[in-house]
C-alpha cells in the first residue's frame, strides 16, 4: 500500500480537490500539483453488513475522513478506530483507506 | 411565470420485486405507455415527442425505444439524471409543447435492473464511484446515505425512531395503493427491530430496488379528457453540481432555488396540500423538505413526530418508494409527479386527500461522490 492518498492542489489558488477534477471548482485554473495528504481524522463510521447481490458477504468499516488541511473523504477503515480517532492514510490501488496513527514510540519498540 | 402546457395523463406498469423471464425494462415501459396514452385519451399516431430515462435501456437509446413503440416523432430527449430525471425530462415535456416544439409529449421512466444488475451499476456509478468508492466494498448507496444519515442525527439531534415515522407513514399510505410492493402496516417496534443494513440505516431505511414503469402525457390543458382538470406547473427549478461535493449533504440543491420557486409559483409553503419528496432514504426527504422550507424552524426531529408521526401530513401519499418500491431510481421520481397529479384530480382512491388542489414534487439524485448532485422541484396545480 501507498502511504499517504494522492490529492490535487490548484497552482492558481491553492485549492484541494479530491477526486480529481478538471478544472478547479474556486478559480477554474486547469493546472494542479499532485500532492499527498497522509492523515485524517474520522467522523462518521457505517459498517456496511448487506452488500445487493453478495450471499456471502463480510461486514466492512467505511468512514467520513476529514483530511488534514485537505478535502473530506470517504475512506475503508481497517481497524476499529471510532469518530475523533487521527488515522494515517493510505492508498489501495486508487480507492483511500486508513487505520489508526501508530504513536511514535510504539512503534520504535516494535523495532 | 406559471407555465400553461399541463399533465394530462398518467400510467405505470405493475411493479414487481423479481422480474420474471420475459419481463424486461422494454416491456415494463410499454405497459406504463400503453396505460398513460389509455388515461390521456391519446392516440399513440398523435404522439409528436418522448423523453425517457432509464439506467437498463442499453444498448438501446431513446430513438431506439421510440422505433419499438412506433413513434415517429420530432421531440426526443434521453435524460440521465437519475432521481432528478423525471423533474427534469417534466421540465423539458412542459416547455417544448409551450414552445411549439411538439405536443403531445410522452414521458417514459422505467428499469428491470434486477438486484445483480443494480450492484453492477451501483458500483460503477461513475469514475469516482468506480476508482473510489466500489473498491472498499461501500455498499453502493446504502452506505454513502448511512454516513450522511449520521451526520443528520448529529447536527440536528434526531433520533433512529425519527426516521421510522416517516417509513411508517409512508407504509400507511402504501396499503392504500394497489402497486405499491409493500402494503403491510408497519409499527415502531418491527421497523427498529429490523436488520442493520449499514449502520444506522436498517432494512426499512433503504429503498427497495425493483422493477416497473411509469409514464406521463404532457400537452396543451384543453387536450386533457373530458371533465377531468389538467395539470399544471407553477414553476419548476433544478439544480446541478450545486456544492461541488465540498459540502455535508445536509442541504440539497434545492436549497439554491427555493425561495425563487416559490415566488415564481407565487404561493408559499403553507399554501400546498400534498407534497412528493424523492424519498431513496428518509434522511433525503428531511434535507428536501427543510430546504422547501416546509419545516417549520429547522427542527427536523419535531416534525417527524409531530407532523408526520402524530398527523400524518400527506407526503408521498403512494408509500413512496420506501414502501411502492424504487424501479431503479428514475422511475421513482417519475411516480411522485404521477401521484401528485391524481391527488389534483381527485382520482387517488382511497388515498385521495381532501380537495388537494396544490402540490410540490421533487427529485433527487445522482450520488456523484459523498452525496446526491441533481435536485428538482416543481409546483404542480389543479386547473379548473
Amino acid at each position: 500500500m501507498t502511504p499517504g492518498v494522492r490529492i490535487w492542489q490548484c497552482k492558481g489558488c491553492g485549492a484541494k480537490v479530491f477526486p480529481e477534477r478538471l478544472l478547479c471548482p474556486r478559480c477554474h485554473g486547469g493546472d494542479f500539483d499532485q500532492i499527498r495528504v497522509l492523515q485524517g481524522v474520522v467522523e462518521e463510521i457505517s459498517v456496511i453488513r448487506h452488500m445487493i447481490g453478495q450471499a456471502n458477504w463480510k461486514p466492512r468499516r467505511i468512514a467520513n475522513v476529514r483530511t488534514a488541511n485537505g478535502p473530506m473523504m470517504t475512506v475503508g477503515l481497517q481497524d476499529e478506530s471510532g469518530p475523533g480517532t487521527v488515522i494515517d492514510l493510505f492508498e489501495q490501488d486508487k480507492a483511500p483507506v486508513g487505520r489508526a496513527k501508530v504513536k511514535a514510540k510504539a512503534k520504535a519498540k516494535s523495532k | 411565470m406559471v407555465m400553461s402546457a399541463a399533465i394530462i395523463g398518467v400510467g405505470q406498469s405493475a411493479y414487481v420485486r423479481h422480474p420474471q423471464r420475459g419481463q424486461t425494462t422494454h416491456t415494463f415501459i410499454r405497459e406504463a405507455v400503453l396505460a398513460a396514452l389509455a388515461d390521456a385519451q391519446v392516440d399513440a399516431r398523435d404522439i409528436q415527442g418522448m423523453a425517457v430515462t432509464s439506467f437498463s435501456l442499453a444498448p438501446d437509446t431513446a430513438v431506439d425505444l421510440a422505433w419499438r413503440l412506433g413513434l415517429s416523432l420530432r421531440w426526443l430527449l434521453q435524460d440521465t439524471n437519475g432521481g432528478s430525471s423525471a423533474m427534469n425530462m417534466l421540465g423539458h415535456a412542459l416547455r417544448g409543447v409551450e414552445s411549439g416544439a411538439a405536443s403531445p409529449i410522452l414521458v417514459v421512466a422505467g428499469d428491470a435492473t434486477g438486484l445483480g444488475g443494480y450492484a453492477k451499476i451501483a458500483a460503477n456509478y461513475n469514475i469516482a464511484t468506480r476508482d473510489h468508492l466500489a473498491p472498499l466494498g461501500h455498499g453502493g448507496p446504502n452506505g454513502v446515505y448511512a454516513l450522511v444519515t449520521s451526520r443528520q442525527m448529529k447536527a440536528f439531534g434526531l433520533e433512529k425512531s425519527d426516521y421510522g415515522q416517516i417509513a411508517i407513514a409512508q407504509r400507511a399510505w402504501a396499503a392504500k395503493n394497489p402497486f405499491a410492493v409493500y402494503r403491510t402496516p408497519m409499527t415502531m417496534e418491527e421497523y427498529l427491530a429490523a436488520p442493520i443494513v449499514a449502520d444506522p440505516l436498517s432494512r426499512y431505511d433503504c429503498v427497495p430496488v425493483v422493477a416497473g414503469a411509469q409514464a406521463i402525457v404532457v400537452a396543451e390543458p384543453d387536450r386533457a379528457p373530458r371533465g377531468r382538470a389538467p395539470v399544471r406547473a407553477r414553476a419548476i427549478r433544478h439544480s446541478f453540481n450545486y456544492d461541488n461535493q465540498e459540502g455535508d449533504g445536509l442541504v440539497t440543491g434545492i436549497s439554491t432555488f427555493a425561495e425563487d420557486l416559490w415566488q415564481a409559483a407565487e404561493v408559499a409553503p403553507d399554501d400546498v396540500d400534498i407534497v412528493s419528496i424523492y424519498d431513496d432514504y428518509p434522511t433525503m426527504v428531511l434535507a428536501q423538505l427543510n430546504d422547501l422550507g416546509l419545516i417549520p424552524d429547522n427542527d427536523l426531529a419535531r416534525y417527524c413526530r409531530r407532523y408526520i408521526g402524530e398527523e400524518r401530513f400527506p407526503i408521498n401519499t403512494w408509500g413512496g418508494m420506501l414502501s411502492a418500491g424504487q424501479p431503479g431510481g428514475p422511475a421513482g421520481g417519475l411516480n411522485g409527479i404521477t401521484e401528485a397529479v391524481l391527488q389534483l384530480q381527485h382520482r387517488a382512491g382511497e388515498r385521495q386527500v381532501s380537495d388537494a388542489r396544490l402540490a410540490v414534487t421533487t427529485g433527487y439524485g445522482m450520488t456523484m461522490y459523498r452525496y446526491g448532485g441533481t435536485a428538482a422541484a416543481a409546483i404542480l396545480e389543479r386547473m379548473e
